[in-house]
């Protein structure tokens, strides 16, 4: 088989993980080509808007396994394709040193059994970064099952490690993929929490969740989420809107990915991480959804109107954080400036401040952008829709450049 | 009226050491400019030839910060045309207020000044990754860019630290130079003083130029196409360079 269908092949496969992130790890050049940006850099955008950063790959999509969902399932009749070691270390480095990608991220299906395929991941990476001498970036998948001592001989080699917990609940998983168990997921994530350091899994590890293939709730997935990110440190959780792919009678007959509903669970997953809330501010049994026509801080803070407006020249950095449109780096700038000056409308928009959500739930030096009689639920709820019209202009994947 | 244009020699420690200079003259110039500048009819140009000195650096770093002498020469390299005057007046509020100058972003000079040095590092980032190497049939890596601002010097020393043991040349098709690494330092010259001895492309880049370009069109999940998003993201005037959009331009 000729190389390029190979690559099509592997990268068809490879592109359901919507992991690219290069960010956090601060590999230096070792006498040898490459170096890790501890900022991630994107090296092109997709026809789907996402960032290309990685040259994303499986070693092979030959699988012993069976997952609902997975277009790399064995009984699925397609093309299989295998890299051998050269085959990935050689592209790698071609397409790093014209500068397409930031480095690799590799993942495979399963062959023979979980060790045997991991050991050809630490074969390849192995070989990689010590023959080929590239100190870029490198993400690999840890495979379920594998023994503990190949999950740290891999852990040493690569920036990124992730093991997939793929569906919100064990249930799920045990119905739609019945030859993993959401306890060696676990196992993987806790061995690399006890052991990172800035030798193993330096840029951390992530995993991925996939969204509307099963019955769970918006609640039951961000407690998942929660008790990840508490439990192993996780630098990310990746949501990835279930696009059907198989016909199969246990997988919901959805036409369109939800990618809406995913779009909601990355701005909620940003709040966990970032500003402070927990799941049980944003959800609760009675509502255990998130309001597709608002974002869940926005919300959240029309619940809680009594909170508002705040007063920029006096709220403390939490409450900066609780308003809606204002970011950690709006916050911070508020913070430093206020020392020195009192902050009024006209300021912000010099500080850079984006005012378009803000406005509603604020008061610069007492005053409220318009006339306080509109500081009421109707009005501000139907302002925050109009201007939230078109969401899917923006591609939530950006947010991973920095904190990935 | 007054209309004094101050000159300074092309780079940015004659400009720190002029305004340094007007500074401490109570000197208020209606604008600064270098050597090149085209004058008006009406322009009185003044070149005073102060002296270099290096310990201007120091200076600065010594009233504020490391960061503050950086966001000068950010503002510094940018395109905007009156990006001298923003140095002065920034500097004389970094005198006043020392590091806590970048918090004061009610003044004019200094939030336009942040603006400017943001564009700066925000292309120098997108850069980065856009920037495409071709391998030339004498295995130099040859990159082209149209850069606006003049980030060349900070993109190379971006690519000298990752890129250490290959040959590379990038050019700024604006400014008409390019930046040439021997595999120990780069150098930055004009047009006239280089001469690229070819632009014939290895036996292999097509072949790799091809695999990258299928690898490009596969990974794009098409039931979430979203031209607008990319579009966003990766803005139609840098197309040109990225060699898997050129068929889309």
């Amino acid at each position: 088989m000729q190389l390029k269908e190979k690559l099509i092949i592997l990268a068809d496969s490879a592109k359901y993980d919507a992991s690219c992130s290069s960010s956090g790890s601060m590999r230096k050049n070792n006498k040898g080509i490459g170096n890790a940006a501890f900022s991630g850099i994107c090296h092109s955008f997709a026809s789907d808007g996402r960032c290309i950063s990685l040259l994303k790959i499986l070693m092979t999509n030959c699988c012993i396994y069976d997952c609902k969902y997975c277009l790399n399932r064995k009984s699925n009749n397609i093309k299989r394709a295998t890299f051998t070691p050269e085959e990935i270390c050689a592209i790698t480095i071609n397409f790093y040193k014209r500068n397409y990608i930031e480095g690799l991220f590799l993942s495979s299906g399963i062959i023979k059994n979980a060790n045997y395929t991991m050991e050809l991941l630490i074969k390849t990476i192995s070989l990689l970064r010590n023959k080929y001498h590239f100190n870029g970036y490198i993400h690999a998948k840890a495979i379920l099952g594998a023994d503990q001592m190949l999950v740290k001989k891999l852990g040493l080699l690569v920036d990124r490690l992730s093991a997939n917990i793929e569906l919100p609940t064990s249930d799920s998983l045990k119905l739609l993929a019945p030859n993993k168990n959401q306890n060696q997921v676990n196992d993987i994530m806790q061995y690399v929490h006890d052991h990172k350091d800035e030798k193993f899994v330096p840029s951390g590890q992530s995993t991925q969740m996939i969204i509307g293939a099963t019955a769970e709730s918006d609640l039951q997935i961000m407690q998942q989420s929660e008790k990840m990110y508490h439990n192993y440190s996780l630098k990310r959780v990746f949501y990835s809107a279930y696009i059907p792919i198989n016909n199969d009678k246990l997988l919901p007959a959805l036409k369109l990915p939800p990618l809406k509903r995913e779009h909601r669970l990355y701005q909620a997953d940003w709040l966990l991480r970032f500003y402070n809330f927990k799941v049980s501010d944003l959800l609760d049994l009675e509502n255990p959804n998130f309001n597709i026509l608002i974002d869940p801080k926005a919300n959240w803070a029309l619940k809680h109107l009594e909170l508002f407006p705040k007063e920029i020249n006096t709220a403390s950095y939490h409450e900066l954080l609780q308003i809606p449109g204002i970011g950690e780096k709006s916050a911070k700038r508020i913070i430093s400036s206020r020392k020195h000056f009192k902050i009024t409308f006209k300021d912000l928009k010099l500080m850079g401040v984006v005012l378009k959500r803000a406005k509603y739930f604020i008061i610069c030096d007492g005053k409220y952008f318009a006339n306080t009689n509109l500081f009421n639920k109707r009005f501000i709820e139907s302002n925050l829709i109009l201007e939230d019209k078109s969401p899917n202009t923006h591609n939530y994947q950006q947010l991973s450049l920095f904190n990935g | 009226m007054d209309n004094k244009i101050y000159l300074y020699d092309n780079n940015f420690i004659g400009l720190l050491n002029l305004i340094s200079f007007l500074i401490t003259n109570k000197i208020k110039p209606q604008n600064i400019k270098n050597l090149d500048y085209q004058p008006n009819l009406l322009d009185e140009l003044i070149n005073l030839n102060i002296t270099i000195d290096k310990e201007i650096f120091k200076y600065i770093i010594k009233t504020s910060n490391k960061d503050i002498l950086r966001i000068l020469y950010y503002i510094y390299l940018s395109k905007y045309d009156n990006k001298e005057l923003v140095i002065y007046y920034f500097y004389l509020n970094m005198l006043k207020y020392h590091a806590n100058v970048i918090h004061m972003r009610n003044l004019k000079c200094v939030s336009l000044g942040l603006k400017l040095a943001h564009q700066v590092k925000d292309e120098v980032h997108k850069l980065k990754g856009f920037l495409r190497f071709q391998e030339l049939s004498n295995k130099i890596l040859y990159a082209k860019a149209y850069l606006n601002n003049d980030v060349l010097y900070l993109l190379s020393c971006h690519f000298k630290n990752r890129l250490p043991l290959e040959y590379w040349i990038i050019k700024d098709e604006n400014r008409k130079m390019y930046s040439v690494y021997d595999k120990h330092n780069f150098y930055i010259v004009s047009e006239e003083n280089f001469n690229l001895s070819t632009e014939k492309l290895s036996n292999n880049e097509k072949n790799m130029q091809d695999l990258w370009k299928e690898f490009y069109r596969t990974i794009g999940i098409s039931e979430r196409k979203n031209d607008k998003c990319r579009m966003n993201f990766m803005p139609k005037k840098y197309w040109k360079y990225i060699i898997e959009m050129e068929q889309d331009i």
